[in-house]
């Protein structure tokens, strides 16, 4: 641990400041509070939101999971949790089940979360409206009256060009029947994992200044039309390594002739169906 | 068998290892020392600074070194290390007006109180590369001494009320806009606190398209002066002012003029830019765009994109704009697995669509 | 004499957040501060932990019986900003609910930002499970039942009324003993 920094690397007055935002944000699920962003020692887009959220929450006995595209290993994951485990020395899992903290890009884990678990989003972009409407005052505004005309519209128009809703990830969902809000880039086959969920959902954007919550038991929705129903993608394969045919599968080209495979993109999940197969 | 892509940490490791081979460069040259830097890339050390938000030479020299001369990392591991000092307290505001003066010139005027002073530039060097070294060889003796301060060339324009006034009693304490989000519509204070942290390439690009007919702008360098200023502390516990070292400065004031609108008067008004060191590129299109942004203030019609505050202020930090692009590095496979899935149902219903139309046309001409 | 504050700042106040945290997120359920701090009276020493986590010279505070002792001890260790005007404080502390100010004194946000709204810190007189109202909402599963007990007579018919408007609002965290409940403002009372 290096003992230059404070524990979790931030100050406690950026601590006490994310906090309360925290639990403001946690008060109005869905709604977008500002906070005063640090300029961390990762680069702004590679998870800074997460990390400042994450260090808000950390303490001794917490166990930390960090998965970026579900996996534990790619570089990214590595070097996030290669920095919690040298400035909180905490101890660091790559099982789901052991974790306290899950700080997370891109993916929900396939494992049922728990009441105990707290699930962190790094978010790029957390406005659902932004490429709708790219002025932040204009959109605080649209929140303010929940005017989410111009959502409908799009996701309308889609069906009429393509006879679908043409958004396969970061798929807007309103939460608690209030705030449109973005799930951060998830593909949308991890939205229902978002609904009445046992475990405290919190995303952070640290270089939009912006974090925001969706507590357990909460109501979400993936926007949807009566005839037209949210759907979540579909593979005609099975994971190839688990032979899992319930999570969601990567495409990994195997060779230069452009062979496919299909493998769970969640590696932990992976691994442990494996295990539990060979005992 | 296929196996998963592992071994993310030792990759990482070795990645270090070779940036820091790279960075050493050949061991038989020596190391660049931080006073070489400090002294001989002093402008680069003064941009670092200005856009890290810290005044210190020295650890703006290392974070040069660091970054290999990568400015925008440089200014990165400033930033990341400014965020973890604590706050021991806030100076009085910076008395410009009693810079001592080592460059000033101004656009506006033949002559000034004071004079034109040139003092250490490179507008009038002929751009020859010099290949022998060119280091004086004595330090150089003042002709005639400069006076300890200089009057602000727009003062003299202020006596005659042609130029706006600024009046620093109704101005309110600023945001600190490192502590706090940015929020809009930003005030002038808040605009001009990210303009000084902004990204100088963005900053000269915005300023040269208000002068080419993006916005209304006709400006003039009133002045710019270039020096040491005083850094003055008040702790409550003290009561007095103590004087706590000096820096150094680049401040520009532009001229505009203005026909009058939104109830005010015409008048010349003014755009402000203010840097840390030497930094009179920045100070000028900085003082360009801060007056270009002042455009509903003065109710001018805004069409340009420098006239749109939430453009510009959201786009001008490096540090923000190097991360967001370059984090398309990063693996995106989950989503682009997404969007392949959807374009495979897109491009099949395509294809069917074609099909049947093509069916249709040919019982048609049957 | 001062009283101290947190024995271990950095990791108590972690804990106590956690927990605060917690509260939130699952409205209603009663749960325990984990680490206590000395208080001079009237503040309990959960409610002070709850300051001392919460609070610094960025906030601000509005007590409902202030006296020298209590602005000494939180200005020394939160530094906290005591204000006059309920409507200027980020957080307020409840000390006799039964002669506290109606909740529309306290700020409620504004439409485009909610979130500037005070947190109140209520002292009550405990909680009884199996009894009182009954409540829904984020962060509820079904139904919880809760008697929060020494509230003022209006406060249910005030809060009622500060439901209509939401996404503004007031958030509570009600605190006895060592125990606190949150009532953040999403949390729907059910009619009997």
């Amino acid at each position: 641990m290096t003992s230059n920094y404070n524990f979790a690397f931030l100050d406690e007055n950026t601590k006490r400041m994310l906090r309360r935002a925290l639990l403001k944000a946690v008060a109005i699920p869905g709604y977008q509070v500002p906070f005063g962003s640090r300029e961390m020692p990762l680069p702004y887009g590679w998870g800074t939101g997460g990390i400042q959220l994450t260090a808000a929450l950390l303490g001794p006995d917490d166990v930390l999971k960090v998965i970026d595209q579900g996996a534990d290993d790619t570089t990214n994951a590595v070097n996030i949790r290669r920095f919690f485990a040298r400035v909180a020395g905490v101890t660091t899992t790559e099982r789901t089940t052991e974790a306290s903290v899950i700080q997370t890009r891109h993916r929900i884990p396939e494992t049922p979360l728990r009441e105990d678990q707290i699930l962190v989003f790094q978010v790029p972009e957390p406005e659902p409206l932004r490429t709708l409407e790219p002025r932040e005052a204009e959109t605080r505004t649209l929140h303010a009256l929940a005017d989410y005309g111009l959502m409908h519209v799009k996701l309308y128009e889609d069906i009429a060009q393509y006879g679908h809703i043409a958004t396969s990830y970061d798929y807007p969902v309103l939460v608690d029947g209030r705030f449109l809000t973005s799930p951060s880039p998830i593909p949308k086959f991890d939205n229902p994992k978002l609904d009445h969920s046992p475990a405290l959902m919190l995303f952070g954007a640290g270089r939009e200044k912006r974090l925001y919550a969706i507590p357990p038991y909460t109501k979400v929705e993936s926007l949807a039309f009566d005839d037209h129903p949210f759907e979540i993608q579909r593979w005609e394969h099975q994971c190839e390594l688990c032979g899992s045919d319930e999570s969601y599968l990567d495409e990994v080209v195997v060779d230069d002739r452009g062979s496919r495979m299909f493998v769970c993109s969640d590696t932990d999940y992976c691994r442990q169906r494996r295990a539990e197969q060979a005992a | 068998m296929y196996v998963a892509v592992k071994g993310g940490e030792q990759a990482i490791t070795r990645s270090l290892q070779l940036l820091a081979e790279a960075r050493r460069g050949d061991l038989t040259v020596p190391e660049l020392s931080l006073d070489q830097i400090r002294e001989q890339l002093r402008l680069g050390v003064a941009r670092v600074m200005q856009e890290g938000s810290l005044y210190d030479e020295e650890l703006a020299a290392l974070a040069m070194r660091q970054a290999a001369g990568d400015m925008l990392e440089a200014i990165f591991l400033l930033r990341a290390y400014r965020t973890t000092l604590p706050r021991f307290g806030y100076t009085q505001p910076l008395d410009t007006n009693a810079m001592r003066v080592r460059r000033r010139v101004s656009g506006t005027f033949k002559d000034v109180p004071g004079g034109q002073v040139l003092g250490p530039t490179y507008d009038y060097t002929q751009r020859l590369l010099e290949f022998e070294s060119t280091a004086p060889t004595s330090p150089l003796q003042a002709e005639a001494p400069l006076p300890d301060t200089m009057p602000r060339v727009l003062d003299l324009l202020d006596a005659e009320a042609l130029i706006e006034r600024i009046d620093a009693g109704v101005d309110p304490e600023p945001i600190d806009l490192t502590r706090e989000p940015l929020m809009f519509p930003a005030d002038r204070a808040t605009r001009l606190q990210n303009l000084a942290r902004g990204d100088e390439g963005f900053l000269l690009g915005m300023a040269y398209s208000t002068q080419r007919g993006y916005a209304e702008s006709h400006p003039f360098a009133g002045e710019i002066r270039m020096g040491e200023v005083d850094v003055v502390i008040c702790p409550e516990e003290l009561g007095f002012a103590i004087e706590i070292g000096s820096i150094t400065l680049t401040e520009c004031q532009m001229i505009n003029q203005f026909h009058g609108g939104n109830g005010l008067p015409p008048q010349f008004t003014r755009g402000y830019g203010l840097c840390m060191g030497e930094g009179e590129r920045k100070a000028m299109s900085m003082a360009l765009v801060d007056r270009t942004l002042r455009c509903d203030e003065l109710g001018e019609p805004a069409y340009a994109p420098a006239q749109n505050q939430e453009f510009v202020l959201s786009h001008s930090d490096s540090v923000e704009a190097s991360g967001f692009v370059q984090h398309l590095k990063l693996p995106h496979y989950v989503d682009f697995q997404a969007e392949l899935s959807l374009l495979r149902t897109l491009s099949k219903q395509h294809a069917q669509h074609l099909n049947a139309e093509e069916t249709a046309a040919q019982e048609t001409s049957s | 004499m001062m009283l101290a504050a947190f024995a271990h700042p950095v990791f108590d106040s972690q804990r106590n957040f956690r927990e605060l945290l917690q509260a939130m997120a699952r409205p209603i359920a009663p749960r325990a501060m984990p680490v206590l701090a000395p208080a001079p009276a009237p503040i309990l020493p959960a409610s002070m932990a709850a300051l001392l986590t919460l609070c610094d010279a960025d906030t601000t505070l509005w007590l409902q019986q202030p006296n020298d002792a209590v602005a000494m001890h939180l200005r020394f260790h939160a530094g906290v900003r005591l204000v006059q005007d309920p409507a200027d404080a980020d957080f307020a502390l409840i000390t006799e609910p039964a002669s506290m100010p109606p909740l529309t004194m306290f700020a409620h946000g504004d439409l485009r930002y909610p979130d500037r709204s005070a947190t109140l810190i209520m002292q009550v007189d405990g909680f009884r499970g199996n009894a009182g109202k009954r409540f829904a909402g984020p962060g509820i599963r079904d139904v919880e039942q809760l008697l929060i007990e020494g509230l003022p007579g209006e406060f249910w018919q005030q809060r009622a009324a500060m439901s209509a408007q939401l996404p503004l609002g007031v958030d509570l965290i009600f605190i006895s003993g060592q125990r606190m409940v949150a009532l953040p403002r999403t949390t729907r009372v059910l009619e009997d």
